[in-house]
């Protein structure tokens, strides 16, 4: 039996990177490169960069 | 104790609720100041070096918490504070036992009409006049100085642990303050390297 076709796109988290604990979440197509961006914090009140968490710490 | 007998102008002053239980309970038979203070025996110290064994509260041993039940049967002074000093005049403010049917019989001021006249006394500085009783000062005082001030984590060698939250504050803060510091320089690197296509370090989920 196949198995089920995996989905175009993914949902990523993006940590923020003032470890503050605060993250977005954010789809994205699954061959793309990780996301990063500035965004704002609400913790820190400041537009910090954000990172995606890659599950196992492996990026392409 | 003869306050109210020698100054008169004290007694018109006083209100009539304290004049009517003073003229029922005169204090020189029932005050406490002419009541008799308990002896303290010799066996009943206090024993000072038991605070130092105490373990602290992070102990994992369930039994060792450094709570001891007091023994109900040691001397304590501010019960035999407690106890009537003379059986054919009690003490209105405590509770009687009828020997012969081993009955109590309730005090004749409950705990609430107790307190407010130690709070009326103590507001006319006249609460030496009254017996005693659970609500009077000097037994109050007493236990306190028995018991301590029952809050956990107080004591000698006793910590307050606290929510998870409060004792990890600290390095969290610090973490955050540190990952400020640099994350100026960290976007600088990051807009050089094409804004994440070169980027090497990504956080762990």
């Amino acid at each position: 039996m196949a198995k089920k076709a995996k989905s175009r796109t993914i949902s990523v988290r993006l940590i923020s990177m003032a470890m503050t604990g605060y993250f977005r979440t954010m789809i994205r197509p699954r061959v793309h490169r990780p996301l990063s961006m500035l965004k704002y914090d609400p913790v820190v009140k400041k537009k910090v960069l954000f990172l995606e968490a890659t599950k196992g710490g492996k990026a392409r | 104790m003869s306050a109210a007998t020698t100054t008169p102008s004290l007694l018109s002053k006083l209100p009539p609720r304290l004049l009517n239980f003073f003229a029922r309970y005169p204090p020189q038979v029932y005050s406490s100041a002419v009541t008799p203070r308990p002896e303290v025996p010799e066996s009943a110290q206090p024993a000072v070096e038991a605070a130092e064994e105490l373990p602290s509260p992070y102990t994992p041993d369930r039994d060792a918490k450094g709570h001891q039940r007091p023994d109900p049967k040691a001397f304590s002074s501010s019960r035999a504070l407690l106890q009537h000093a003379d059986p054919k005049r009690p003490n209105p403010f405590l509770p009687v036992k009828n020997f012969r049917t081993g009955k109590w019989l309730s005090p004749r001021f409950g705990l609430r009409q107790q307190a407010d006249l130690v709070k009326l006394a103590i507001r006319y500085n006249v609460e030496e006049l009254l017996p005693l009783g659970p609500k009077s000062t000097e037994y109050k005082e007493t236990r306190r100085s028995e018991r301590g001030l029952a809050v956990k984590g107080t004591g000698i060698g006793q910590k307050v642990k606290g929510h998870k939250w409060e004792r990890t504050m600290e390095a969290r803060l610090e973490d955050r303050r540190k990952a400020m510091v640099e994350m100026p320089e960290m976007i600088r690197a990051w807009k050089q390297r094409g804004h994440g296509r070169g980027w090497k370090k990504w956080p762990k989920r």
